[in-house]
C-alpha cells in the first residue's frame, strides 16, 4: 500500500508548460484569495532544468503576459536575436535564401538556454509557495473508472534485478482534484492517457522529430552574438524532413544542432551520423574551427501540429506543452506555447475548482480556452505544412509558401502517416539486403568536429545508479528474428546515445541495453517500427545533466 | 596518552580498529597508549585487546550502550574522556565512527582530524595527511588548538599485521560512567542486510582491466592468470560488468569507481571518454588492444596493437619465470 497525499492541482513535469501552470495558480490564489489551493510539481530530474534541451530561440510573448516584469526579475534571456539567416546547403556549398520567410524572422525574441530558462522559472514558482519535487518521476496513471484521480511516483531504490535494495523507498500515491500533464514530448503518462481515453480518435497521426544539439566554445570574433542560422538541405535527403541551426551566445559560445523528422525511409539512416555529417560541412566546420564541444544532448520534439493534437482534457486532468503537441514547426518554436497552455491550463483547473466540478465536461474550457487564444491563430494556419513535407522538401516549402498566402484556408487537409510506418524494410528500399548494417550515411569520426555516440553521450553527463531495472521495456523477441532481417536492427542508429547495441555471440546477435547512457529523447519509444519499446522513467534524479543547454 | 576508541559489536571486535592502533602507536611515540571498549559488558573483545598487550585496555560497560546509539557513546566517551584526559583520541573511519565522532568532537569543543592517512611528527605535535577533492588532492593539516584532538584514520592506510604487540597483556580497567537512558534519542532498528564485501579498488596498487575484447565469459581466466602473476587486482569496463561476468563493484568509470594504481594493464579495452575519466590518473597504463585507432592508446604509456590472447599468455608465461 503507496502513502498518499492529497493535494488540490498536481503538476507532471518541472519543464516550461508545467512551470508556468505551477505560476498562473500562485497568480490566480493570490488574486482572489479564498481556500489556498495546494498545488505540487513533479520533476524527474534532480534539479530544475537538468532535462530541458532546446535550441533555443525563445519567442516572449506568453512570457511577457505571464511574468510582464520579467526583465526586472533577472529572466536569463541569453541575448537578442540580431540577424536572421536561412541557407540551402549542398554537400560543399550554400545558398542564402534571398528573403527570410516570415515564420523564420526572429526580430524581438531571445536566443536562451531553456536549462537556465526554466531554472528561473522554478524560482518563480518557488516564490508562490508551490511545492516542487524534484528527482521524483510519475510512473503511473491512478485512475477511478473514467477518472484521473493523480499519478503514482516510482519507487526508489529497486536492484537490478527487482529486489530491494537497503535505500527502498516505496512509490507515493498523488491524489489531485484536477492532474496537469506536462510530461514533454511523448511523455510516458499522457502516452498512457491517449491509450486508456482514446484521445487522439479522430485526430491525425502524431509526427515527431528527433533534435540533437552541442554547445560549443569557438573563437569569439567568430559570429556576432545574436545570429540566428537555419539550414535546409544538405545533409538530409530531399525526403527526409529537417534542417540544421546555429545560433551565436555571447563569449564564443554557439549552439550548433540538426532536426531529423522520425518519418525517414531509410532504414539505415542514423540522424547522429547526419549531425556529425552537418558539422562536416565545409561552411559549418568553418565555423567550429578550432572551436571545443562542451555539451551535447538529444530529445524528440513533436512536429504534427494543430491535426495532430489530442483531445487535452478528461475526467479529472488536462494536458500542456509538448505532451499534447503544441509546437510550431514551421517557426521551430514551442516554448511559449508550452507555456501559453500551461498558463490556460492553470486558469481552466482553478475556475473548476472554484465551481466545484472537475468533469470532462467542465475541464472542457480548456479547449475553448485554446481555440480563442493566440495558440490556435497560430497554428491553425500552418497546421497542413508539416504534413506537405511528406511530399518532398520541395514541396513542403511550395506548400508552406502558400499556407501563409491564403492563411491556411484549404478545403480538405492532407494527411500524415505514424513516423514509424514509413520505415521501409531493408530489401524494399535496397532491393536486396546490404552486406553490412553500418549506417548508410556514416562518417569520420574524429573526436574533435565529430564525435561517437559514447563520447557524445559523456557530454550530456548523463548518470543513472546502474544497479536498478532497465527503464526502456523491449519485447526482446522480435529482435534477431524479425527486426534483424527485416530492418537490421535501426534501433542502434536512431538511439542517439548508444543505448542499443546488438552483441554478436555465439548464439547469435543479442540486444544489449545500455540504459544507463539514456538522455531521455524518446526517439526509440517513438520510431521503433514494431512498436516493441516503451520508455518508463528510471528511479528518479537519473538522465542527462544539461547545463547551459 | 593516546586514546583508542575501539569498535565491537555483538563481542567482535571490528579489525579496523587494530589499523587504528598501529597508527595511534605511530603517533604515540614512545607516550602511553590506552584503548577503551564501549558495549553492555566487557567480553571476548575486550580479552583480546589486552591479550596483544598495546597499553591498557579501559572498559565501559553500561547497558544503554548496547545497542549502539550515537547519543549513548557520546555521554559515555565524554566522560571518560574528560577524566582520562589523552592528548589525542584516535578512531578508525567506519561509518560508526563517522555517526558519533563529529558530535563528541563538538560537544568537548575539541578539534577533529578525519580520514587521515599519514603522520608526520607525534602527540600533539603531529601533523596529519588527508585526502581531498576524492583523493585528487592530499593535504597536509594540523589542528589550529595546541591542546587534544580526535582523529580518524582510514582503513587500509595503516597495515594491521604493524602492529607492535607487548610481551605480556596489558591490564584490564573498568571505568564507571553514568548514563541517564531518557537522554539517548535514538531508538536503534535491527541492522540492514549488509551488502556483499564490495572489492576497494581504489586500495589496488596494480589493477588488469578488462573489456569487450576478451569477447566471452569463459575467457576471463586468459586476464586472471595475469593478474594472479602481477600480483593485481581483476577490473572491467561497463560491458562486462553489464552482462554479469564480473560484478558491478569491478567496474571502473564514471559509473564505477574512480582509481589511479601505480599500474593499469587495460586488455581489449576500447577506451571510451567514461572508462578513461576512471582511470586515466593511474601513474603507469599499458594498453593492449586490437585495434590501432582505439582511443585507449592515447592515454597509455606503453601500447601494444595485437591480439590479447596470443600477448597475455606470452606476458604470463614471463612472469612466472
Amino acid at each position: 500500500m503507496s502513502e498518499i497525499l492529497d493535494v488540490d492541482v498536481l503538476i507532471v513535469g518541472g519543464g516550461p508548460a508545467g512551470l508556468s501552470a505551477a505560476i498562473r495558480l500562485g497568480q490566480l490564489q493570490a488574486q482572489h484569495g479564498g481556500e489556498p489551493l495546494s498545488i505540487a510539481v513533479l520533476e524527474k530530474a534532480r534539479e530544475a532544468g537538468a532535462h530541458m534541451l532546446s535550441g533555443a530561440v525563445l519567442d516572449p510573448s506568453a512570457l511577457r503576459d505571464l511574468i510582464p516584469d520579467f526583465r526586472e526579475k533577472g529572466a536569463p534571456l541569453a541575448v537578442e536575436v540580431k540577424r536572421d539567416r536561412v541557407y540551402f546547403l549542398t554537400s560543399k556549398s550554400r545558398i542564402p535564401f534571398p528573403i527570410i520567410p516570415p515564420p523564420l524572422r526572429n526580430h524581438g525574441n531571445s536566443i536562451i538556454s531553456l536549462n537556465q530558462f526554466v531554472r528561473w522559472l522554478a524560482g518563480q514558482a518557488e516564490g508562490h509557495g508551490i511545492d516542487f519535487f524534484t528527482g521524483f518521476a510519475g510512473q503511473e496513471v491512478l485512475v477511478d473508472g473514467q477518472r484521473v484521480i493523480g499519478v503514482r511516483t516510482g519507487d526508489r531504490g529497486i536492484g537490478r534485478s527487482g529486489e530491494h535494495k537497503p535505500g527502498f523507498e516505496p512509490g507515493v500515491d498523488i491524489h489531485a482534484r484536477v492532474t496537469i500533464f506536462c510530461d514533454g514530448v511523448r511523455g510516458n503518462l499522457t502516452k498512457e492517457l491517449l491509450r486508456r481515453f482514446q484521445l487522439g480518435r479522430g485526430r491525425q497521426a502524431e509526427q515527431f522529430a528527433v533534435g540533437l544539439k552541442e554547445l560549443w566554445e569557438v573563437p569569439p570574433d567568430r559570429l556576432e552574438p545574436g545570429t540566428v542560422m537555419h539550414t535546409l538541405g544538405y545533409p538530409l535527403r530531399h525526403d527526409e524532413f529537417g534542417g540544421g541551426f546555429i545560433y551565436a551566445l555571447r563569449e564564443g559560445r554557439l549552439s550548433v544542432g540538426l532536426v531529423a523528422g522520425l518519418d525517414y525511409r531509410d532504414p539505415l539512416f542514423d540522424p547522429h551520423m547526419a549531425f556529425n555529417r552537418f558539422k562536416q560541412h565545409p561552411f559549418v566546420a568553418g565555423l567550429l574551427d578550432r572551436g571545443q564541444m562542451v555539451r551535447y544532448g538529444a530529445k524528440a520534439l513533436p512536429e504534427g501540429g494543430w491535426n495532430t493534437i489530442p483531445q487535452p482534457y478528461m475526467d479529472g486532468a488536462l494536458i500542456a506543452g509538448d505532451a499534447g503537441g503544441f509546437l510550431n514547426s514551421m517557426r521551430l518554436k514551442g516554448i511559449h506555447l508550452a507555456m501559453r497552455t500551461g498558463m490556460l491550463a492553470a486558469e481552466s483547473a482553478f475556475e473548476a475548482i472554484r465551481a466545484g466540478d472537475t468533469s470532462e465536461a467542465s475541464l472542457a474550457r480548456y479547449q475553448r480556452k485554446i481555440d480563442a487564444s493566440p495558440v490556435k491563430a497560430e497554428l491553425y494556419p500552418v497546421r497542413n505544412v508539416h504534413q506537405a513535407f511528406g511530399y518532398g522538401l520541395f514541396a513542403g516549402l511550395a506548400f508552406a509558401g502558400l499556407s501563409l498566402a491564403t492563411r491556411g484556408r484549404w478545403v480538405e487537409d492532407l494527411h500524415g502517416h505514424a513516423g514509424h510506418e514509413r520505415m521501409e524494410t531493408l530489401r524494399s528500399y535496397y532491393g536486396a539486403s546490404p552486406a553490412s548494417l553500418a549506417a548508410s550515411n556514416a562518417t569520420v569520426v574524429d573526436r574533435r568536429l565529430t564525435f561517437d555516440k559514447v563520447t557524445n553521450v559523456h557530454f550530456s553527463g548523463t548518470a543513472h545508479d546502474e544497479d536498478q531495472p532497465p527503464h526502456l521495456l523491449v519485447h526482446t523477441e522480435v529482435c534477431s528474428s524479425i527486426c534483424g532481417p527485416e530492418y537490421g536492427h535501426p534501433c542502434m542508429r536512431f538511439c542517439p546515445a548508444n543505448v542499443y547495441e546488438i552483441v554478436q555471440e555465439p548464439a547469435g546477435p543479442r540486444l544489449q541495453i545500455n540504459a544507463s547512457n539514456c538522455v531521455h529523447c524518446k526517439t526509440c519509444d517513438i520510431m521503433d517500427p514494431y512498436a516493441v519499446i516503451t520508455w518508463v522513467p528510471p528511479e528518479g534524479g537519473g538522465g542527462p545533466q544539461y547545463n547551459g543547454m | 596518552m593516546i586514546l583508542v576508541i575501539a569498535e565491537q559489536r555483538d563481542g567482535a571486535l571490528n579489525r579496523a580498529t587494530w589499523e587504528a592502533l598501529v597508527a595511534a602507536q605511530q603517533l604515540a611515540g614512545g607516550d602511553a597508549l590506552k584503548v577503551a571498549l564501549l558495549g553492555g559488558q566487557a567480553g571476548a573483545a575486550a580479552q583480546e585487546l589486552a591479550a596483544a598487550g598495546v597499553g591498557e585496555v579501559l572498559t565501559v560497560t553500561d547497558a544503554a550502550l548496547e545497542p549502539y546509539t550515537p547519543d549513548g557513546y557520546v555521554l559515555a566517551l565524554a566522560q571518560l574522556i574528560t577524566s582520562a584526559s589523552p592528548q589525542v583520541i584516535a578512531l578508525a573511519h567506519t561509518y560508526q565512527a563517522r555517526d558519533f565522532a563529529p558530535m563528541l568532537a563538538a560537544r568537548l569543543t575539541l578539534p577533529l582530524v578525519t580520514d587521515v592517512t599519514g603522520i608526520t611528527g607525534s602527540g600533539t605535535q603531529a601533523t596529519f595527511t588527508r585526502p581531498m577533492f576524492q583523493g585528487k588532492l592530499a593535504a597536509e593539516v594540523k589542528p589550529k588548538t595546541a591542546g587534544a584532538c580526535l582523529v580518524t584514520f582510514q582503513i587500509g592506510a595503516f597495515r594491521a599485521d604493524a602492529l607492535k604487540k607487548g610481551t605480556s597483556p596489558s591490564p584490564m580497567t573498568n571505568v564507571a560512567v553514568t548514563i541517564d537512558p531518557s537522554a539517548i534519542r535514538q531508538k536503534p532498528e535491527a541492522p540492514f542486510q549488509e551488502a556483499k564485501q564490495a572489492v576497494d579498488l581504489s586500495q589496488a596498487a596494480r589493477i588488469v582491466a578488462v573489456g569487450r575484447g576478451i569477447k566471452a565469459q569463459d575467457q576471463l581466466p586468459v586476464a586472471e592468470k595475469l593478474a594472479k602473476a602481477m600480483g593485481a587486482e581483476l577490473a572491467a569496463s561497463r560491458p562486462i560488468c553489464d552482462s554479469g561476468w564480473l560484478p558491478m563493484e569491478r567496474q571502473i568509470g564514471s559509473s564505477g569507481q574512480t582509481v589511479a594504481p601505480k599500474l593499469y594493464v587495460a586488455l581489449g579495452i576500447s577506451g571510451a571518454i567514461q572508462h578513461l575519466v576512471g582511470m586515466k590518473g593511474s601513474r603507469t597504463i599499458v594498453a593492449i588492444n586490437k585495434d590501432a585507432d582505439a582511443p585507449i592508446f592515447e592515454v597509455a604509456d606503453y601500447g601494444i596493437v595485437g591480439d590479447l590472447f596470443e600477448i597475455v599468455p606470452a606476458l604470463v608465461a614471463e612472469l612466472e619465470k
